[in-house]
């Protein structure tokens, strides 16, 4: 019964929402402190390049390569955010968006170790690896009735599923802490915030890496989930497509990335009817939602509304 | 009044959302409804392909050219009434990811017997893997990268391949000029001209020619004179450009412009008409190896092009006349088959030999690449002509 609901297709758009979330709240996590980082697309390439090299050459399980390749896009994280976050605004901007090309052009150009552009082939599959993992134990799919090669994508998609609700829970449990409202006001005025003693270069700093850390994370899963990368799936086009995610839905709330991420992701594929048009489609949308909605489509302010709604309705 | 409007116009936006959400699911949903398989109607085998092309991006005109030639070909193929062939065609926009989406939606539709596409290189290296584990044959008509066939018994291509263009282009220049010196210049971020760059300098080694200097641009650059100044200094007898058309036309324009007046020699994406309109007598000098020669007065090629010129309105090139035989290809395969399941279909298209197309004898080897006769070119007076 299991083996017809389950779609292949369904789930692999589904995993790939999931990943950009991820993307879209490593811009979202440094945003939420006042820093525009542009980064993404470069930290994700370093994630996924990292866990993808080691899982190649030396055949280290996927699970190590995955954290391996967040670790080192957080490190490079901290190395390049201590001296830049003397920049802000649009300057920050500008240098991220720099950071993320040098990487690239790095990818293009280390021959040896990432074959240039041609990109790197034969990545171990995630989906693939779970499922030999389960014969291990003695699990076969057609024992829940389900096809091998559904089994890959449900694994896929199950654990990807779980890192978001984690790494949510995470930073809402962040917003409603010390550090988030220590982050929040640094968003509203860092100067403020420094005059009543919040230590702002370590908090932009913390959120900074963090926002590096998911990059790395969705990179290094994005590699093993597609099997295949190269530079060019890492060019400032991904980076602008992250940032649209999270200013799309919304930058005020948490909720904002991850509903932009969904319906941004999800739109291409819900249009496919359309072919040639559904570009087109696309930045219609685009541009009469931010006419419309300049602050994107949930703020603070809806989630206000509904909530009092809500909460009306629930005394009558 | 502004509070209304505001709220007005939120609302509207999000019911827009949802209606264009919800159009979409149904019309997904109706379309695998009415994708129902049929395998033999009157006796004659009739099958569905799935088309993964890049239709909407910067590269469109690619995918334009191969679906248009894909269009052509079941037209033809099913007027000659042996085999039935619909397509179904989808996106990719030129990105890995979107393709493996494309391949997904295709492969999860049991009625598809096989998959043309996708249009890039770097494309085919994310979904064939898939493809080869799902056990539906795949093939590239454009796609010719070293190491695609390789990756599973269900994945083809009749592209011809780098490896087999540019040594031929090579051998015929360096016969008629005597080279023994040669320049490289390649495009090192793009996947096409990194792979004509591999296989340019595999070759001139193995020809032991003296490799004066490697040379690198970048996608977009549209000043070449640093890297041209270099090459001159270094004094070759032959100039091996792994481009692309729009590049490869401003490179030899500044190269004759400098007084660099030796020959070209380019791959795959250097081969196109645009880049004599692009560099006029500049271009002359370039020599490039393919099996599609539109000037050609083989009877089979007029009549494609005039076929395809009066259906699409323009001239086709490469790209749209191999997609225009890959499908003569999947028709054969599918007539020798005799149904329209993915095992025996991939087991006729394997054993496809010498099959006669526009572009010439067409053969699979045991790894299910190209084996075909090129043509090599070269541009003079501003004409491409056969090189002799």
């Amino acid at each position: 019964m299991l083996g017809e609901i389950l779609n292949t297709y369904y789930l692999q758009i589904g995993s790939f929402i999931l990943i950009n979330i991820m993307l879209a709240i490593s811009v979202y996590v440094p945003l939420s402190s006042g820093q525009l980082s542009l980064g993404s697309a470069g930290f994700m390439g370093v994630g996924a390049y990292t866990s993808a090299l080691l899982t190649i050459h030396f055949d280290l399980p996927i699970v190590i390569g995955i954290i391996a390749g967040a670790l080192a896009a957080s490190i490079l994280g901290v190395i390049v955010g201590i001296p830049s976050l003397r920049l802000s605004g649009v300057y920050l901007a500008i240098a991220t968006l720099g950071l993320g090309e040098v990487i690239r052009v790095i990818f293009v150009n280390w021959d040896t170790l990432t074959k240039g552009s041609v990109g790197l082939t034969g990545i171990p599959q995630l989906g693939r690896e779970i499922l030999e993992f389960a014969r291990g134990l003695g699990f076969e799919p057609a024992m829940i009735g389900i096809k091998n090669n559904q089994f890959v994508f449900l694994s896929i998609f199950i654990v990807l599923l779980t890192l978001v609700i984690v790494i949510l829970w995470f930073v809402v449990r962040q917003q409603n802490s010390r550090v988030g409202r220590a982050l929040s006001s640094i968003n509203q005025d860092d100067k403020a915030a420094e005059s009543m003693g919040i230590n702002i270069t370590y908090y932009k700093v913390i959120s900074f890496t963090q926002g590096a850390f998911f990059a790395g994370l969705a990179g290094a899963l994005f590699a093993h989930v597609i099997g295949y990368i190269s530079p060019a799936d890492f060019s400032y086009h991904r980076a602008v497509e992250v940032l649209i995610f999270t200013v799309f839905g919304g930058s005020e709330v948490i909720i904002g990335s991850v509903f932009g991420a969904f319906f941004l992701t999800l739109m291409p594929e819900v249009l496919r009817f359309v072919s040639e048009f559904r570009y087109i489609i696309y930045g219609i949308l685009l541009i009469v939602l931010m006419a419309v909605r300049p602050q994107g489509i949930l703020d603070a302010n809806l989630l206000k509304k509904i909530k009092i709604k809500r909460s009306k309705g629930g005394v009558r | 009044m502004k509070g209304i409007s505001r709220k007005l116009f939120s609302i509207l936006s999000i019911i827009m959302l949802l209606l264009l959400a919800a159009c979409g699911g149904n019309n997904t949903g109706s379309e695998t409804n009415t994708n129902e398989g049929s395998s033999n109607k009157d006796g004659v085998v009739s099958a569905k392909f799935g088309v993964i092309a890049y239709l909407t991006g910067a590269g469109a005109a690619y995918g334009e050219a191969i679906t248009n030639g894909l269009k052509l070909a079941q037209k033809d193929i099913n007027a000659l009434g042996e085999v039935n062939i619909e397509l179904v065609i989808e996106d990719s926009a030129g990105k890995a990811d979107q393709a493996l989406n494309a391949s997904q939606k295709i492969m999860s539709d049991d009625s598809i017997t096989a998959i043309i596409g996708p249009t890039l290189s770097t494309e085919i290296f994310a979904v064939a893997p898939e493809a080869d584990l799902n056990g539906i044959p795949i093939m590239g008509t454009s796609t010719t990268v070293d190491g695609i066939p390789e990756i599973g018994d269900y994945v083809f291509r009749n592209a011809v391949p780098e490896s087999l263009a540019i040594p031929a282009a090579i051998e015929k220049a360096v016969e008629r000029t005597g080279a023994k010196k040669v320049a490289l210049i390649y495009g090192n971020d793009d996947a096409l001209t990194k792979g004509g760059f591999d296989v340019m300098e595999r070759t001139v080694k193995e020809m032991g020619l003296e490799i004066t200097t490697i040379e690198t641009y970048q996608d977009g650059q549209s000043d070449y004179n640093a890297q041209l100044t270099k090459i001159k200094n270094t004094n070759p007898d032959l100039i091996l450009a792994s481009a692309l058309y729009n590049e490869g036309a401003v490179i030899m324009d500044q190269a004759r412009k400098m007084g660099i007046d030796i020959p070209f020699v380019g791959g795959n994406g250097f081969n196109s008409p645009q880049a004599i309109e692009i560099a006029g007598d500049a271009a002359n000098g370039l020599i490039v190896a393919t099996p599609y020669f539109g000037e050609s007065t083989d009877p089979k090629i007029v009549k494609f092009n005039e076929d395809y010129e009066a259906e699409f309105g323009k001239k086709p090139d490469q790209f749209a006349a191999q997609a225009y035989d890959g499908l003569f290809i999947y028709a054969d395969a599918l007539k020798r088959a005799g149904s329209a399941d993915r095992e025996a279909f991939r087991e006729a298209l394997a054993e496809t030999k010498d099959l006669e197309g526009i572009l010439g004898k067409f053969s699979f080897d045991e790894v299910g690449d190209v084996i075909m006769n090129v043509t090599v070119l070269e541009i003079k007076d501003g004409k491409f002509i056969e090189f002799e």
